[in-house]
């Protein structure tokens, strides 16, 4: 429960091994294959090739300019999208009449992936930043919304009782017991929302735009530019992964009582 | 302070709706417990003991009959009525002493003041030392311990008990019957404990009520005299526990 961080050195090196093994041995699988001529020419990179199409892009100002221009959708459609959700969860997770009525909507709603809304999107507010800001934040709200109603709705009765039976007020049982007792699930909410807001961000940059990583792999996949593609992919990775990390650390700090 | 509690023709039936009532699980209680008493509710599981306590405690209401606090009528659960649960009833993300200072916030205290009256309730039920740890990194029976600083930190005039010991091995339950026993001797407060075990029901309180049957009601009800344990008593009692 009350995890004492690891200290760097022998013990953090053990774990971190397998994985740089593991990596390492991918990497020499990749550049064996693309050297070996078992795939047509020009449709594998070599890892050598991925990292100069990289550092070009650097250099001419795109790799930039599409990072900005998808970071700035994807951040603002998550923080709307993760805003209304936690809001909507802790609402429906709190007051079963109102999860009676609104569950049923949700889950008719929630099969529908958002690449099939894009056509929509563009048809009612064109191909503007709006469409793809609404639709990133349409598929994180109805990620984070079902994760928050969960946890909120498992904060056990005998919390919210003590409370009431202390004296507590409404805003304090909210912000001193609702809010930290179902913590653990809001991050758990934010982290698999910001997965999903790199899902929806893909699929709006594919329905058209004139910057962004996504659209620049359709551009490049129409010139067969295949180690730019592979840039790009390798971009979209590592940001997946940076923000899973900075919200997993948020977590441990705010949240340590959780059961992970 | 410590005040009487008057339970008068209590009904109680869950779920249901006006047009199809629940079958009662509780029906035409009666019970008067007199400032400063000290009882017990005994009862086979499922008779309905809970069902008083939470009656009492205002989560639960009543389909008839009305339940007052020194005259009061209970329209909802107030901080007059301190409530120990049987576990899990600590907040986890708030230290032993943070979980005490949540029921002081009520007074409007200074914090150095909520501090110093945290630590000196936990004191008072041998807890000094844990102050700062987290439930998680408590025993169940320094969890209860807390629990019990934490109800009476709220300064109730009532305090209800519901199994607060069932999770303990026999050692630490003897041990906190006693801490509870001393607590109740020195605060004189007005005491309602629900358990279904006969000896701890004997042990602790003044007065045990069986309660038994189908809806629930109140079968017997003894006076528990002073002094060591009483044979024949417990005969009686377990007679009537066994009836239910
Ligand atoms: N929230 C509820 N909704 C529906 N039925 C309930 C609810 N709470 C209790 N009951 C039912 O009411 C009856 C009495 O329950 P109660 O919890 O008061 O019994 P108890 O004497 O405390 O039992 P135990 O010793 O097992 O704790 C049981 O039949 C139970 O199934
Ligand atoms: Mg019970």
């Amino acid at each position: 429960m009350h995890a004492t961080p690891t200290p760097p050195g022998p013990a953090a090196l053990g774990r971190l091994g397998p994985a740089l093994a593991a990596a390492g041995a991918a990497l020499g699988l990749w550049y064996a294959l693309a050297r070996s001529g078992a795939v047509a020419p020009g449709l594998l990179p070599t890892p050598g090739q991925t990292v100069a199409a990289l550092a070009d892009g650097a250099r001419d100002g795109t790799l930039a300019g599409d990072l900005a221009a998808s970071l700035a959708r994807a951040g603002q459609g998550f923080a709307l999208g993760a805003l209304l959700g936690s809001a909507l969860g802790f609402a429906t997770g709190h007051l079963p009449w109102l999860s009676a009525a609104v569950t049923p909507l949700v889950s008719f709603l929630r099969p529908i992936p958002a690449i099939a809304l894009v056509p929509l999107a563009t048809a009612w507010f064109g191909i503007g930043e709006t469409a793809k800001r609404l639709l990133i934040a349409y598929a994180v709200l109805l990620a984070v919304w079902l994760y928050v109603h969960d946890g909120v709705s498992r904060v056990p009765v005998t919390h919210l009782r003590a409370a009431r039976s202390l004296g507590a007020p409404l805003h304090r049982r909210f912000a001193e017991v609702l809010l930290p007792a179902a913590a653990p699930a809001l991050l758990a909410a934010l982290r698999y929302g910001a997965s999903v807001a790199l899902l929806a961000l893909v699929a709006a940059e594919l329905g058209g735009a004139e910057a962004g990583l996504a659209y620049r792999l359709q551009v490049d996949g129409q010139f067969l530019r295949v180690d730019r593609m592979f840039a790009g992919l390798l971009v979209l990775g590592v940001l997946g992964v940076a923000v899973d990390l900075l919200l997993a650390a948020a977590g441990r700090r705010f949240a340590h009582w959780g059961p992970s | 302070m410590s005040r009487p509690v008057r339970i008068e023709g209590l009904a109680v039936g869950y779920g249901g709706s006006r047009r199809r009532p629940a079958a009662p699980v509780l029906e035409r209680t009666d019970l008067d417990l007199p400032a400063g008493s000290f009882t017990a509710l005994l009862g086979p599981s499922g008779c309905g003991k809970s069902t008083v306590l939470g009656a009492v405690a205002g989560f639960v209401r009543p389909t008839a009959g009305r339940i007052t606090v020194a005259g009061v009528p209970v329209t909802g659960p107030g901080p007059d009525r301190g409530l120990v649960f049987q576990q899990y009833a600590l907040f986890p993300w708030r230290t032993a002493r943070g979980n005490v200072e949540f029921a002081l916030k009520r007074l409007g205290l200074r914090r150095a003041e909520r501090r110093t009256r945290a630590l000196a309730a936990l004191a008072e039920v041998g807890l000094a030392e844990g102050a700062e740890k987290y439930p998680a990194q408590l025993s169940g029976g320094m969890q209860q311990r807390v629990a019990l600083a934490r109800a009476l930190a709220a300064e109730p005039d009532v305090l209800l008990l519901d199994e607060p010991f069932g999770a303990l091995d026999a050692l630490t339950r003897s041990r906190m019957q006693e801490l509870l026993r001393g607590l109740w001797q020195r605060t004189g407060l007005t005491v309602l404990f629900v358990t279904h075990d006969i000896d701890e029901a004997l042990a602790l309180a003044e007065r045990v009520v069986v309660l038994g049957g189908s809806p629930g009601r109140v079968l017997a009800d003894h006076a528990v005299p002073p002094g060591p344990p009483d044979p024949g008593l417990r005969e009686l009692v377990a007679a009537h526990l066994a009836a239910g």
